[in-house]
């Protein structure tokens, strides 16, 4: 399944996504290209009503999920009654039009 | 460095302006700067414009070159400065450095920004491109959202309920009623906008847990002030309110990459700063004017600018510490919640706020006493902030 690429770095191990030039935690400079996980935990989210020029729906729920291997990224949830702490699992779908193209970006939703 | 004063301010009326183009709101507001300081004849050295995107909401770039024409002030030096919602407060900054640097004597500085050319959603889409194009932007992430998340985790961490957002609301619509310049005249009541099982009709949710009221409105307007040196505010024989005290800093672009996703670490770091430098404590502020783009925001830098301690400013509110009148008056002027959110013009409008308390000036909403004013421009979400620290010499 096609995914984010987060960061790993090589001097001290911190997970950073989106990409830095330096380790946010001990300024190293050399990353290694790590996947998230398949399954992560909710951090938080919110239920946007009120959405910006073309996105034609209502209620987006969109989170922050911290997945099992430390990588914090921010994506669709696609489940009802979302709850801090809840286990979600990743896919990739498309969550905009831009200039008439689908974009592709993360969705979260309930484990089996 | 020099000291630096604020010798004349201006603005006009933040509303719906769809008679004046931005350049034109830009140069009344400067006007009324220039006015204020009895400028005269003496020419000006720079001009700032603190201006988010006046490409995409108003299809208009080199502001700056345009507004010098507009005065007929050439040959003076002309930037924009951009810097999201902190663009008036950056302008200011540069301002600030120019004069206190020795390299010019005089400067304009001003912040506008003129919104409602576009749709509501075609404006939360301009605000939005400042988030990460990758990370954030393709999702359909917006600012209130960005604010909704956070405030679902500081809420829930220092015990704040919907009722105490809704006090900040209140009580800023209450101070907005007392400044003509704000775009938002209405008083509300709990009952109207939280309690009322209709209430949701009035303050539908936009982000949750952030209501309609808990947000800011979408405005058109502009700010200026005019900086200069103490020796020649002394002959312009207006009152010596200086900036004490500048402080910036700056965070992660995301707001999931900070350690703790609840500090507003730039807001921490920029008030203290400015603290430092203008040799003040928050103990010493007689009002402030902070950022309240969303009614969380103003108890979450309350606290960070070490005004409450931390978990202790929803108190505060409650108790009515931050009432004109309270302890520490908290956005007099209405804040962003009452007089509008011109992005690029928040900033500025800030300073003329404090200047206008410092100088007795406020009118009805005058906070008594008042020699020390502090304010903070909240950039991005949280990721550029700056503080500043103003002092009226007796």
């Amino acid at each position: 399944m096609s995914t984010i690429t987060a960061f790993k770095c090589n001097a001290c191990g911190h997970v950073m996504y989106p990409h830095h030039y330096r380790c946010l935690n001990c300024n190293g400079r050399e990353f290694k290209k790590i996947k998230p996980t398949t399954k992560g935990r909710l951090l938080t989210f919110t239920i946007v009503d009120q959405l910006p020029w073309g996105i034609d729906e209502r209620g987006r729920v969109l989170g922050v999920v911290e997945f099992d291997n430390g990588v914090k990224a921010l994506g669709v949830i696609k489940t009802a009654n979302p709850r801090i702490g809840m286990r979600l699992r990743a896919g990739w779908k498309p969550v905009r039009i831009i200039g008439g193209d689908k974009v592709y970006g993360l969705t979260f939703h309930k484990t089996k | 460095m020099r000291p630096v004063v604020v010798a004349g301010v201006g603005m006009i009326p933040f509303e719906r302006r769809d008679e004046d183009s931005l350049v034109d709101m830009l140069a009344m507001a400067s006007w009324n700067a220039i006015e204020d300081a009895n400028l005269g004849d003496r020419s000006v050295d720079a001009v700032y414009v603190g201006n988010m995107a006046s490409g995409l909401f108003n299809h208009q770039e080199s502001v700056a070159s345009a507004l010098v024409d507009r005065l007929s002030l050439m040959p003076a030096a002309a930037e924009r400065i951009e810097n999201g919602p902190a663009s008036g407060g950056s302008a200011v900054k540069n301002g600030f450095l120019g004069v206190a640097s020795g390299y010019y004597d005089i400067v304009l500085v001003v912040g506008g920004e003129k919104m409602r050319e576009v749709i509501g959603p075609k404006a939360t889409d301009v605000v939005a491109c400042m988030t990460h194009p990758e990370a954030e932007y393709i999702y359909g992430v917006t600012l209130p959202a960005l604010a909704g998340m956070f405030a679902r985790l500081y809420m829930d961490k220092y015990n704040i309920t919907q009722e105490h957002l809704a006090m900040v609301a209140i009580k800023n619509q209450e101070n907005g009623l007392l400044n003509p310049y704000a775009h938002i005249q209405m008083k509300i009541t709990m009952e109207g906008i939280l309690t009322h099982p209709q209430a949701h009709i009035n303050s539908p949710i936009v982000a949750d847990p952030l209501r309609l009221y808990d947000c800011c409105p979408v405005s058109d307007g502009a700010a200026a002030v005019l900086l200069t040196t103490e020796e020649i505010a002394q002959k312009l024989k207006k009152p010596l309110v200086k900036i004490a005290g500048v402080g910036q800093a700056t965070d992660t672009h995301t707001l999931q990459e900070r350690s703790d996703p609840t500090d507003l670490k730039a807001v921490r770091i920029a008030s203290q700063q400015a603290f430092k430098m203008a040799g003040l404590k928050p103990k010493d502020i007689h009002v402030a004017e902070l950022h309240d783009a969303f009614t969380i925001l103003e108890i979450a830098e309350s606290e960070h600018a070490g005004f409450f301690p931390m978990g202790k400013g929803a108190k505060a509110l409650a108790d009515g510490e931050t009432r004109i009148g309270g302890k520490l008056p908290i956005n007099p002027s209405g804040g962003l919640k009452a007089r509008g959110h011109p992005v690029g013009a928040t900033g500025v409008a800030q300073i003329v706020e404090l200047v206008w308390q410092l100088r007795g000036e406020a009118g009805e909403r005058q906070v008594k006493d008042a020699s020390n004013g502090f304010s903070v421009n909240f950039g991005g979400f949280g990721n550029n902030v700056l503080a500043f620290v103003l002092r009226r010499e007796a």
